[in-house]
């Protein structure tokens, strides 16, 4: 997909040089504690890739194995066709965005752009060609001359991401770019970071425990949980047919409601929820009879007049976020109220008698016991 | 120092000015400043003003009276200027040997970890602790004739040896770089363990090998600390005594050793005056230098930029 603006300035000699990166069976323990299990995946070229999990999830790791930095036990890291298990970082190739930008504080903005340039043997005039478009492109005109601590967390990282890229790595990596930026500046320059993605179709592996930073960005999301990938798939399927009940809790904090599994149709599973109200819900392998947990998320659920809905409750609360209101809902007999996101148009009144709708193809079923 | 303190005295007999300090001495604050000023001022007005001035004095002040440039005239001639420029040759040697092993040393010690770089610090300063006039014996009795030292070489069949490693050039070197050697240690260690080791990760994602990352990133961070160890280690010789006398010969003979002649010996304190004078200021020069090195670094850096 093109940006409709089409290519910035001097994109298009930039543009094109992303490359694939495969990795297969990537493994690391540390003092006999596994912190990447046997990781494989298929990046294409010009992909964003995003590693999505918890600290301690392995998605650093696995980044730092790329990278170089880290060297895996077993397994096989791939840029194109070229094995770059055992190499040095240097070696690589790749480019490498950090979270504390890493700027060289003894050198100029432009200076640290030069510097992968220079290493390539590139001539000077070149060099001051390549660093005014990459300036350009990442809206620093006239900053080049300025040192690194002059700047602000956003620029410093935009320099970073810039000094990344000018020299065309066939993969670039970026471990949490965004994390040390406050919460408009991140937004802002998310949009940024894609855009560029996209005009110059680079392949970017990106890092983050954000799940919105995650949808935002990424053609394909990697969810990580204990060293292992638990579901790697576009933004929309991870939201849809979650693998795993992580997978549907990590990417919306989905419902749980627990119920037992009384039938199937051709269709789909029928369940008993616990306070009593009947579910139906995408089809799940486990013969009826089963305990199992029906996963839906916040914004998959509509009201409607309390006889017509999959269950009845009253509204407890009522909060509105800019322009969705988070409604809870709880059934008589319920532990715990359900969680709604609506329009801020479709709020209910607290203490309304409300009816629940799902789409059963929204509703996803876990057994009780599955651990992944 | 002195003079920062005694600032606010004014010499204007302006009104407004004169109005300004009384009510600034009205002031309970300035009072009190002044008064908790005054022993320090006292202190240093008397132990080291007085003195400087007074050898500032001794040196320009002929046998009959009056002023003359005769003793520095004298200090800067013949024998006199030989020893001037074995001090700043030894000097010189000296910072440039313990610049180059304190940086390989304190290398070292900056990429072991916190517990053992503290322990290795430890014995790198601890000797420091101990008067110089044993150091010096100690080396005297390793690098003897019938040392540890030549012993070792002569039992090795090493050709040549036993070398001569006191009472020369090499035997005084080698007892103020040891002298040194904490210094540039200390100094070189604290700008070290200030590098960002992370700035070497980012250099190496983009390609550049180890020689590169060295030269462009890591010796850039740590030149300060470099300059400074240079200058400082260089400044402390100039005035050092001790090791040059016993460990040297008639040809390393340096100023303090020539002030302390002819101080003691001849009782002519005017020419040591001069020779102190000249010593105060080449230890001026030198920060100078350093000064000096700092603005040029500085606007080579804002020249790089533009």
């Amino acid at each position: 997909m093109r940006s409709q603006r089409g290519s910035g300035p001097g994109a298009g000699a930039l543009a094109g040089s992303g490359k694939s990166l495969s990795v297969s069976g990537l493994r690391k323990t540390y003092a006999g504690v596994v912190a990447v299990d046997e990781v494989s995946m298929e990046i294409e070229a010009g992909e964003f890739v995003t590693f999505l999990g918890s600290s301690g999830s392995g998605k650093t790791t696995t980044l730092m194995m790329i990278a170089g930095f880290v060297e895996p036990d077993s397994g096989v890291i791939k840029v194109g066709r070229r094995d770059v298990t055992r190499l040095a970082p240097q070696k690589r190739g790749l480019g490498f965005v950090f979270q504390q930008y890493l700027l060289f504080p003894h050198m100029t903005v432009a200076e640290n752009i030069a510097f992968p340039l220079q290493l390539r043997g590139l001539s000077k005039a070149e060099v001051r060609r390549q660093v005014g478009q990459v300036l350009e492109m990442a809206g620093l005109e006239g900053y080049g001359r300025r040192r690194p601590r002059e700047l602000s967390g956003g620029q410093q990282q935009r320099v970073a991401l810039c000094r990344a890229l000018v020299y065309r790595p066939p993969v670039i990596l970026m471990d949490e770019p965004l994390g040390a930026l406050d919460k408009k500046l991140r937004d802002q320059l998310q949009t940024e970071i894609k855009k560029i993605q996209r005009e110059l179709g680079l392949t970017v592996i990106y890092v983050t425990h954000d799940q919105e930073e995650a949808l935002v960005l990424s053609d394909r999301i990697a969810v990580m949980r204990d060293g292992l990938i638990d579901q790697f798939d576009t933004p929309r399927e991870l939201f849809e047919r979650p693998r795993t009940a992580f997978v549907a809790d990590f990417l919306g904090a989905a419902n749980f409601l627990p119920g037992r599994l009384e039938n199937h149709t051709d269709e789909h599973s029928l369940v008993r929820l616990d306070h009593g109200a009947l579910v139906r819900a995408r089809p799940h392998p486990l013969a009826p009879g089963h305990r199992v947990r029906a996963a839906v998320q916040p914004g998959r659920l509509g009201l409607c007049a309390p006889a017509d809905g999959f269950c009845t409750g009253t509204v407890e609360t009522v909060t509105y976020v800019g322009t969705l209101v988070r409604v809870g809902v709880r059934p008589a007999g319920a532990e715990s109220p359900i969680r709604l996101e609506l329009p801020a148009g479709r709020a209910p009144v607290t203490g309304e008698q409300v009816g629940l709708t799902a789409d059963p193809g929204d509703v996803t079923l876990f057994g009780d016991e599955e651990g992944r | 120092m002195a003079g920062s303190v005694l600032a606010p005295v004014p010499a204007s007999t302006a009104p407004a000015a004169k109005s300004r300090v009384r009510r600034s001495l009205r002031s309970r604050r300035t009072r009190s400043g002044l008064l908790n000023g005054a022993p320090i001022v006292v202190y240093m007005l008397v132990l080291f003003v007085y003195p400087i001035l007074s050898t500032l004095f001794l040196s320009v002040k002929g046998v009959h009276g009056g002023l003359t440039l005769h003793w520095y005239a004298d200090a800067l001639s013949g024998a006199n200027l030989a020893v001037l420029l074995t001090t700043l040759r030894i000097s010189a040697e000296t910072s440039l040997i313990s610049v180059v092993i304190g940086f390989l040393l304190a290398y070292a010690v900056s990429r072991l970890r916190p517990l053992w770089a503290g322990l290795v610090m430890l014995i790198i300063v601890v000797p420091h602790f101990i008067s110089a006039l044993v150091r010096t014996y100690g080396w005297i009795i390793l690098l003897g004739d019938h040392g540890v030292v030549n012993s070792v070489l002569v039992d090795l069949h090493v050709p040549g040896a036993p070398f001569q490693l006191l009472y020369n050039e090499i035997g005084v070197i080698i007892g103020t770089t040891s002298v040194m050697l904490p210094y540039t240690v200390l100094l070189l260690y604290a700008v070290m363990r200030g590098v960002d080791r992370r700035l070497l990760a980012a250099a190496a994602s983009m390609g550049a090998g180890r020689l590169v990352m060295f030269r462009r990133v890591y010796l850039p961070l740590v030149a300060p600390g470099l300059v400074n160890a240079t200058v400082l280690s260089f400044i402390l010789c100039l005035g050092y005594y001790l090791t040059p006398a016993l460990m040297g010969g008639a040809r390393q003979t340096v100023v303090a050793a020539l002030i302390d002649d002819e101080v003691m010996k001849q009782n002519q304190w005017n020419g040591a005056a001069a020779l102190g004078v000249i010593l105060l200021v080449l230890t001026f020069a030198g920060l100078s230098l350093l000064r000096l090195a700092r603005a040029i670094g500085a606007s080579a850096r804002q020249r790089g930029a533009a």
